[in-house]
């Protein structure tokens, strides 16, 4: 036969080895923290969601910048005051080939306050009163007075299926009927295969995921906590990508010819609490006696503070470059983060004058208290405060110690000063002014995270309003309002946005990176 | 002809003959005074934040910083001058080892020294319990008493010498044990001289050679552990770092290329301890009788 | 004889038992568990409902009576954070971590002894003296920072070893094994060697120390009197009589070792029980921890009653009742 016929058909050949060899590869990823369960529903930290992303989906999705996106749920609106509809997504099919329809809606909503865990995702749900199901494409859902936000808890909704884990939805029984997998069907993009605890989480491609068949046949999650030993084993090959490079390898990363590097802006920004009570347990004069009233609750030691603070050294010096100034609890473009709002000065002569001003021409000595442990530079950030700080003659003692003791303690309004690294994850300001600036109110479940007794009745009458606003222009406008006013008050000093870096064997993979951190294989492709 | 030397100045001649045992001696001794001069000795005070500068961090060794002086051995992360950092953290590890050891010792050997003096059922019961605390790792005590007690310097040397206080009790019961059947012991006795001024006039100082020799080794131990014990990050606060921690803080700076954050303070904690536990060696090679030909 | 096990027996239980309520006491009672387990968040309710679920709101001596009830039925808890069964989680990890400790001090012993006899037969050559400052290296060098070393020249410079992990895993018996595939010994090796320092060097002391001793005895000058050659000196004599002491530490460092094992395992990331207890007191998961620490208690007690059964058939004096 003439060439013109041959040509052809092997172009089509050549495209399906090309193709084929693409779609049998193998992804391995070295993580820094994995799953404690298959169980979807049994944990709310970070690295638990990004594992289950692989094998289940969320009722609604939450994009690369934290915006909500159709998921299971193709559309929403609320019906009346207490009451949303979510059309779900058709011709969705679970691992086993069976069909997704609303039942598992209501079975996951259901199952999720009896099992469980410690971190408990009972938050997402906590405003729903009740489930009903229209038709097997549509639920209303019932919730205790109006929940603006509902959909935004919704982006943590892991829908399982309620045929397979009918038999695994008591505590006894959901973990064990999780890991062993016969309860672990979901719609995700990986089928699950085996998981150690600590260990491998190994998948395997669903070929009928809705959104199409991922890039890697195979997909094998290593838990590597220790930052450097990850290092090592994407340098020694071992691995084919890895997330949270550290600041310290980072920029020695940028010149080895065989690893890319990824970097994004992340979510979480370190914010600074100083303590409005009357009386504050860790704060005291220079010689060791009580002053005679919390210094904090002076607004000019507190800009004192905040201008003490040279965010310009805190990245290039302490982040060595992994990260960007910033100026209020949320990221820029976020919905709530008003631009309005300067970067404060850096200047430790006009902090000496305020605090000589309000009276503490002496200075005086304070006990600072951060995580060691939880988000890249944090203890290091912390170090760099106290430098900043006892120049301006505040004398600080610096302690970053576990988070496994840092967060009951400051639940229990054991500190003074404290800094950690806070996330809006939801994406809008009603999560992060909701939990930290307004007043601790459980009446109107507002304020649960403020441990600093931080009060302002403007900002407390603006986030109730906004969260019953459903007109979302006037929403933001309120919300941004509201940051400016807590961001002028100082109680709360933002220091620094991180970013993340992910490392990646050179011209392997191409991806964009969240800004939540997380890592997901589906949307890792491979490079062309 | 009799030896007219006393007994210590005997073992001090002994001693020097050999070398290397002299040369750990002596490394020990400036080791110990580095520490105790550290304050005077430092180009800079590590620990006083309002000395640091940020500018300064992470620079190589020889780097002229902005306090004017030349860091001899580079700077950490926090613009600590590591020389000093070494010094002070030489103190601090030198404090707990001490701290550790003298507690230990006293503990050890008055348990052991009961138990053998009084006999009975007190004695099997006390060296029932101290074998199991031997047989029991030192490492797992010591994490599970600093994880449930907190960090700090006390939380850490309670750890260290609930650890390594049956050492001290094992070989101080079997030193008393073996001198309690001797016959000046039951001499000593039979005079109206208390029991108590008898083992503490006769019984202990004989049993002290063997105690010293552990005690060398388990002072080097404890500065070991609560190395080890800082790198799993169950030590000391951050912001006095002993050499353990300055060797935790600097490793992951060892991919980049930032190797002096590390391995200088390694280095220092290597000779300390090795030094230690050569000079336990010829003392302990010196007390056994049986090597004597 | 059988007076001295029973008795021998009698007193290992009776041990166990005090361990065991010292390490209850001592883990539940410190601290407030409830806070590290639920998020300070939660709600009033939720926090009510977590301490009557994990039963911790029963008075302590009624939470240890529970606890050796289950223990007796080979029921050890449920972690606080995975919610699995202790027993199955520590079961999981355990055969990664035999195989790394049982192949570190097998071949640490070996090496070690063969070592430090030769020291201590030649002590004056420059080998003996080479192998004895390598041992006091062995000795003092804190075992995570020559793990961290090995990392950096073995697998990141050279790229000869990988930088951690198990091996790919072959089932014997119903159990997953690394040391049968090469790739699997490829990973054993570094964590392996970090592991067997610290005991090749006191291996190779105990040996010189206890040749430099027994070469100095009567019953070797006899020996050489009587024209027998080193050889059979060496074999005969020396290793009967040196292997008193060495099984005795052979059985006490085993444990230890087994204790170290959580430094190693860290470093290399190796999936063995050492990483487990690590974390979990870095979250303070105390069911786990409280079963760790009585397994670990138990397997020395045994351990000590074996070397004692072993003791009383080679000691004649112990198996006639001389010495109790």
């Amino acid at each position: 036969m003439t060439y013109q016929n041959f040509l052809a058909p092997m172009a089509f050949a050549l495209s399906l080895t090309v193709a084929g060899a693409a779609s049998t590869q193998t992804l391995t990823m070295g993580v820094r923290g994995g799953p404690e369960s298959i169980d979807p529903h049994f944990s709310a930290l970070g690295p638990h969601a990004e594992a289950a992303k692989h094998i289940f989906d969320t009722l609604v999705w939450s994009g690369i910048d934290l915006q909500i996106e159709p998921g299971l749920a193709t559309s929403w609106k609320p019906v009346d005051e207490d009451t949303w509809e979510f059309k779900l997504r058709e011709g969705v099919k679970f691992h086993d080939g069976s069909d997704f329809n609303a039942e598992d809606v209501k079975f996951s909503i259901e199952r999720i306050p009896v099992v469980t865990g410690p971190t408990t995702t009972a938050i997402y749900v906590r405003r729903v009163a009740s489930v009903d199901i229209i038709d097997p494409h549509t639920i209303h859902i019932h919730t205790d007075g109006q929940a603006a936000t509902l959909p935004n808890d919704f982006i943590r909704l892991f829908i399982v299926s309620s045929e397979a884990a009918a038999d695994f939805s008591t505590l006894e029984t959901a973990s064990a009927g999780f890991n062993s997998g016969a309860a672990a069907i979901g719609t995700g993009p990986y089928k699950y295969v085996s998981w150690e605890p600590k260990g491998d989480l190994v998948l395997e491609r669903f070929d009928g995921y809705w959104r199409g068949m991922g890039d890697w046949e195979k997909v094998i999650r290593k838990e590597i906590p220790n930052d450097s030993s990850r290092l090592a084993a994407l340098k020694a090959g071992q691995v084919d990508v890895i997330n949270y490079v550290s600041s310290v390898d980072y920029l020695a990363l940028a010149k080895d010819t065989n690893i890319d590097s990824v970097k994004g802006d992340s979510v979480y920004i370190m914010n600074l609490q100083l303590d409005q009570r009357e009386n504050t347990p860790l704060v005291r004069a220079l010689d060791g006696s009580d002053l005679d009233e919390n210094p904090f609750r002076d607004l000019r030691v507190r800009q004192a503070i905040d201008h003490a603070i040279d965010r310009e050294t805190m990245v290039d010096i302490v982040l060595e470059g992994l990260g960007k100034p910033a100026n209020q609890m949320m990221p820029p473009g976020f919905f709530g983060s008003s631009e309005k709002i300067p970067m404060p000065e850096y200047s430790p002569a006009k902090s000496k004058k305020l605090l000589a001003d309000a009276g503490y021409s002496e200075g005086f000595e304070v006990d600072l208290y951060c995580t060691g442990d939880r988000l890249p530079g944090d203890a290091a950030i912390c170090q760099g405060l106290g430098q900043m700080l006892t120049q301006v003659g505040i004398r600080t003692n610096v302690n970053a110690i576990s988070k496994t003791v840092y967060f009951p303690a400051q639940a229990r309004l054991d500190y003074s000063m404290f800094m950690n690294g806070w996330g809006t994850l939801t994406g809008e300001a009603s999560y992060t002014l909701g939990g930290l600036a307004h007043s601790n109110n459980p009446e109107v479940k507002l304020g649960a995270y403020n441990r600093i007794e931080y009060e302002n009745s403007d900002v407390d009458r603006l986030l109730q309003t906004g969260a019953r606003m459903m007109d979302a222009t006037a929403r933001r406008a309120t919300y941004e309002e509201a940051m400016e006013k807590v961001m002028e008050d100082k109680a709360y000093i933002s220091i620094v946005q991180l970013q993340t870096v992910w490392g990646a064997k050179a011209g392997m993979l191409q991806f964009t990176p969240r800004f939540d951190e997380d890592t997901l294989a589906f949307f890792m492709k491979s490079a062309p | 002809m009799s030896d007219e030397r006393t007994p210590l100045n005997r073992f001090w001649a002994e001693f020097r003959e050999n070398k290397i045992g002299l040369v750990a001696l002596v490394v020990v001794v400036v080791t110990i005074l580095l520490a105790l001069f550290a304050s005077i000795i430092s180009p800079q005070d590590p620990y006083d934040l309002a000395k640091l500068s940020l500018m300064d961090s992470r620079r190589p060794p020889g780097f002229v910083g902005s306090g004017g002086y030349t860091h001899l051995l580079g700077t950490d992360p926090q613009g600590r001058d590591l020389l000093s950092a070494i010094f002070y953290g030489l103190r601090i590890s030198i404090q707990i080892g001490l701290a550790a050891g003298l507690v230990s010792l006293t503990i050890g050997t008055a348990l052991g020294i009961t138990a053998a003096y009084v006999g009975g059922r007190i004695e099997a019961l006390i060296m029932r319990l101290i074998d199991l605390q031997l047989s029991f790792p030192a490492i797992l005590l010591a994490l599970v008493i600093v994880a449930l007690l907190g960090q700090g310097k006390v939380q850490l040397i309670s750890a260290l010498v609930a650890a390594q206080y049956a050492y001290f009790a094992r070989t101080a019961y079997g030193a008393a044990k073996a001198e309690r059947g001797k016959d000046y012991i039951e001499a000593a006795l039979a005079t109206p001289l208390s029991g108590r001024l008898v083992v503490m006039r006769h019984l202990l100082p004989n049993c002290m050679p063997p105690l010293i020799v552990v005690a060398t080794v388990q002072i080097a131990n404890s500065i070991s552990l609560e190395a080890t014990l800082s790198f799993l990050g169950l030590g000391l606060p951050v912001t006095e770092p002993s050499l353990g921690m300055l060797i935790a803080n600097g490793f992951p700076y060892m991919m980049s290329g930032r190797y002096w954050i590390s391995v200088y303070p390694g280095i220092s904690l290597i000779i300390l301890i090795v030094a230690i536990n050569v000079v336990g060696d010829q003392v302990r090679d010196q007390f056994n009788p049986r090597l004597r030909k | 004889m059988l007076g001295f096990i029973i008795q021998r027996f009698m007193q290992a239980v009776l041990v166990m038992a005090v361990m065991s309520v010292i390490v209850f006491c001592g883990v539940y009672a410190i601290g407030n568990p409830i806070d590290i387990v639920i998020p300070p968040e939660a709600t009033q309710e939720i926090r009510m409902e977590a301490i009557r679920r994990l039963g911790l709101d029963r008075p302590l001596y009624e939470q240890y009576f529970i606890f050796i009830s289950n223990l007796l039925h080979g029921d050890l808890g449920r972690s606080f954070v995975y919610n699995l069964p202790v027993l199955e989680l520590i079961g999981g990890r355990l055969p990664a971590t035999l195989e790394l400790v049982l192949i570190s001090v097998i071949s640490a012993t070996v090496l070690g002894v063969s070592l430090g006899i030769y020291a201590g037969y030649r002590p004056n050559s420059w080998l003996a003296k080479t192998i004895m400052a390598v041992s006091v290296l062995g000795f003092s060098v804190p075992s995570f920072w020559v793990g961290l070393i090995l990392i950096l020249v073995f697998a990141v410079n050279f790229g000869w070893l990988p930088a951690g992990g198990r091996g790919e895993t072959v089932k014997i018996l119903g159990v997953a094994w690394s040391f049968p595939t090469i790739n699997g010994l490829s990973h054993i090796a570094l964590p392996a060697i970090n592991l067997a320092l610290f005991k090749l060097a006191l291996m190779i002391r105990l040996a010189r120390a206890g040749t430099r001793e027994i070469m100095l005895t009567d019953t070797i000058k006899f020996a050489r009197a009587v024209g027998l050659s080193e050889g059979t000196i060496l074999r005969r004599h020396l290793l009967k009589l040196i292997s008193i002491p060495i099984i005795t530490v052979f059985g006490l460092e085993l444990g230890s070792t087994l204790a170290f094992a959580v430094v190693t395992e860290t470093i290399f990331s190796w999936p063995g029980v050492g990483k487990l207890i690590i974390d979990s007191i870095g979250v303070l998961d105390r069911p786990v921890m409280v079963a760790y620490l009585i397994l670990v208690a138990f397997l020395f007690v045994t351990i000590n009653f074996v070397i004692d059964l072993v003791f009383a058939l080679i000691d004649p004096r112990v198996r006639h009742g001389v010495v109790a």
